[in-house]
């Protein structure tokens, strides 16, 4: 406090000072105003001590997660242990699903929340709603919001988060780990100007647009993604689309449901002999892939390098 | 009569002193840790008080609405006040606008609910008087306008805003805020204690326009008066939580069958019915399938409709 009102004196003296300088300055030509800035710096420095100094002094030990993606990030940054509570959807990795439940994504418990006395609750810009974090504050809780919705900000956005938590250096090295692996595939450009459809839900036929983690790896891979029409994320697709835009290659996401593999296959089947005389059909370019890229968190990495791998 | 209403009243106080303590988590009154009584007075308080005054709002409506259009179908959502309240806020919801703060979507939702009001009013406005007829043809019109514009603004928007306004189209009371209590309790205070003042005048419109004139009731300027309550109290109860089906269209009809048809009982007794089913249904919602919350809208369909149904096979509602 004492620190504080230092700072505010110590400004606003030098800062009349300062004002006094501008005035000169203007006749003499430019002694002062050199001072000036020197001033200002010190004075931003001395403020960014001060608040690095408060902040540090709460490093959050009780952290809540409202999204999938970020408990993942949480787990692979090593944070697994002070995670006390996780949304129902929460189920990877594995020890997710032992921590404590408060409810789902769009409609988080309140109360769950406030009983489980985190220092911090983060939250996603991509499912989290607004007023929640309202609430939160209202309630003297603090919030973090992950606002990365594409690959290319997820490596920025783990270090912002890095600094928000106080555990920069998991973090930065998490980001710099996705860096490389990013680095390495864009370098590889398996995919150069293939036609790609990934299709998230057969029927009705949803598939991934613009915006999304798929979007951005086919894009890294060299490929088109042809999914990507209109305004949606996450578009309905017509099968007339399909044979107009003749993919090369045809996705389909095993993650939205249980046992992915053998009953996406089964839900599959209509679509795939209707649409028999697409080229990707005709030779035998469907490939059913996992759900690494439909949460932008570390699993996005594996994501891309399924896919990498199918386009060899 | 009046134990009857006693009655009432006092089930009533037991279900929200229930509401406040049960729940997912019990909390006993008696011993309450810091944390307890936070959870008590900044989440479940403004919650119960929320869904009584929802409740109370949208039984008390039903129970005028009927009367004033003789119509025994006739709820607060038939007039397209809530589709136009959806429609406003669902636009908020979507565009993320945050002009107000936490209190956005309820003044988005009022606005809309007022707007859509005005133009049924207009619409049902002919001669010098509202006609009930045109009233409820123009409140369904308008009702399916706005749904569809709904629908259509819904299924080309992505963002995920989308199933917020979702939730909040079934009516999701979870984020109920002391911020919008006093003005929700202002309009609601006031359409209900004007209704409850005038209900005498509606138990003659309910006789028709002629026996009410000779009665010494103007039917056209009791209309409007009452019109004008249930546009506000409706307004109101939508922007303080979204849409709750079915208490509006079944407590009035459940309290008649209790209390009989006498409005002057009947508008109160549907306000503290609506007021404690809401309670109820929301208590469920967030109970049964604990921490994931269900929307109290559901809750009350799901109850609702099948005891509806047995209502009208056990007693005919609509001779009444």
């Amino acid at each position: 406090m004492k620190a504080g009102v230092f700072i505010l004196d110590f400004y606003g003296k030098k800062e009349q000072d300062s004002k006094g300088a501008g005035y000169i300055n203007s006749m003499h030509g430019g002694r002062y105003p050199m001072k000036r800035s020197i001033i200002q710096v010190l004075v931003c420095f001395i403020f960014i001590l001060l608040i690095a100094d408060t902040a540090s002094a709460k490093s959050p030990e009780r952290i809540i997660s409202l999204a999938p993606s970020i408990t993942e990030i949480l787990f692979a940054a090593g944070l697994g242990d002070k995670i006390v509570g996780v949304t129902t959807f929460c189920d990877h990795p594995e020890e997710a699903k032992q921590k404590p439940k408060i409810g789902g994504m769009s409609n988080p418990s309140l109360e769950e929340v406030v009983l489980l006395k985190p220092d911090i609750v983060i939250m996603t810009t991509d499912g989290n709603p607004k007023e929640f974090e309202q609430k939160l504050h209202s309630l003297g809780i603090r919030t973090y919001v992950f606002e990365s919705l594409t690959i290319p900000e997820l490596p920025q956005g783990l270090k912002k988060m890095g600094e928000a938590l106080e555990e920069d250096e998991r973090f930065n090295s998490l980001a710099t780990k996705i860096d490389e692996t990013l680095n390495a595939v864009r370098s590889q450009g398996s995919a150069s100007g293939k036609k790609i459809l990934f299709i998230v839900w057969p029927e009705p036929l949803i598939v991934a647009g613009r915006q999304t983690a798929v979007d951005d790896a086919i894009g890294l891979l060299g490929g088109i993604n042809i999914g990507a029409i209109g305004q949606g994320r996450y578009p309905k697709y017509s099968i007339e689309e399909i044979f107009h835009r003749s993919p090369d290659i045809i996705f389909i996401g095993k993650g939205m449901v249980e046992e992915g593999d053998k009953n996406m296959r089964e839900l599959s089947k209509g679509l795939l002999e209707r649409i028999a005389h697409v080229s990707a059909v005709k030779k035998g370019k469907v490939f059913f892939v996992g759900d690494g890229l439909y949460r932008l968190g570390p699993r996005v990495v594996d994501g891309i390098q399924e896919l990498a791998g199918y386009l060899k | 009569m009046n134990w009857k209403i006693f009655l009432i009243t006092v089930t009533a106080i037991i279900i929200i002193t229930v509401a406040l303590f049960a729940g997912p988590r019990l909390i006993n009154p008696f011993v309450m840790n810091d944390t307890e009584k936070e959870i008590l007075l900044s989440i479940r308080l403004p919650r119960v008080i929320v869904s009584i005054l929802m409740g109370a709002a949208l039984g008390a409506s039903g129970a005028v609405l009927q009367g004033i259009l003789r119509n025994p179908l006739a709820d607060p959502y038939i007039l397209g006040i809530s589709s136009g309240a959806s429609l406003t806020a669902a636009m908020g919801i979507i565009s993320g606008i945050t002009l107000f703060g936490i209190v956005t979507i309820p003044v988005f939702a009022f606005a809309g609910a007022l707007c859509t009001g005005v133009f049924v009013g207009a619409m049902g406005w002919k001669r010098g008087g509202f006609w009930p007829d045109r009233l409820l043809l123009a409140g369904v019109g308008l009702g399916f306008l706005f749904s569809s514009i709904l629908m259509l603004i819904m299924s080309i928007s992505s963002t995920e805003g989308l199933r917020r306004a979702m939730l909040w189209i079934f009516g999701d009371l979870s984020l109920a805020d002391w911020s919008v209590i006093p003005y929700g309790s202002l309009f609601i205070a006031a359409g209900l204690s004007i209704s409850m003042l005038r209900a005498k005048s509606l138990n003659a419109l309910i006789l028709g326009d002629e026996l009410s004139h000779s009665l010494g009731f103007s039917p056209r300027k009791e209309r409007f008066i009452l019109f004008l309550c249930v546009s506000l109290m409706t307004a109101a109860s939508v922007s303080l939580g979204g849409m709750i089906g079915f208490i509006g269209l079944l407590i009035p009809h459940m309290a008649r069958f209790v209390t009989g048809s006498d409005n002057r009982i009947l508008i109160p007794v549907s306000a503290i019915g609506g007021g404690a089913i809401l309670c109820i249904a929301d208590l469920i919602g967030k109970s049964v399938l604990s921490p994931t919350e269900l929307p109290a809208g559901i809750i009350t369909a799901i109850i609702g409709a099948p005891y509806f149904l047995y209502l009208l096979r056990r007693k005919d509602v609509l001779s009444n």
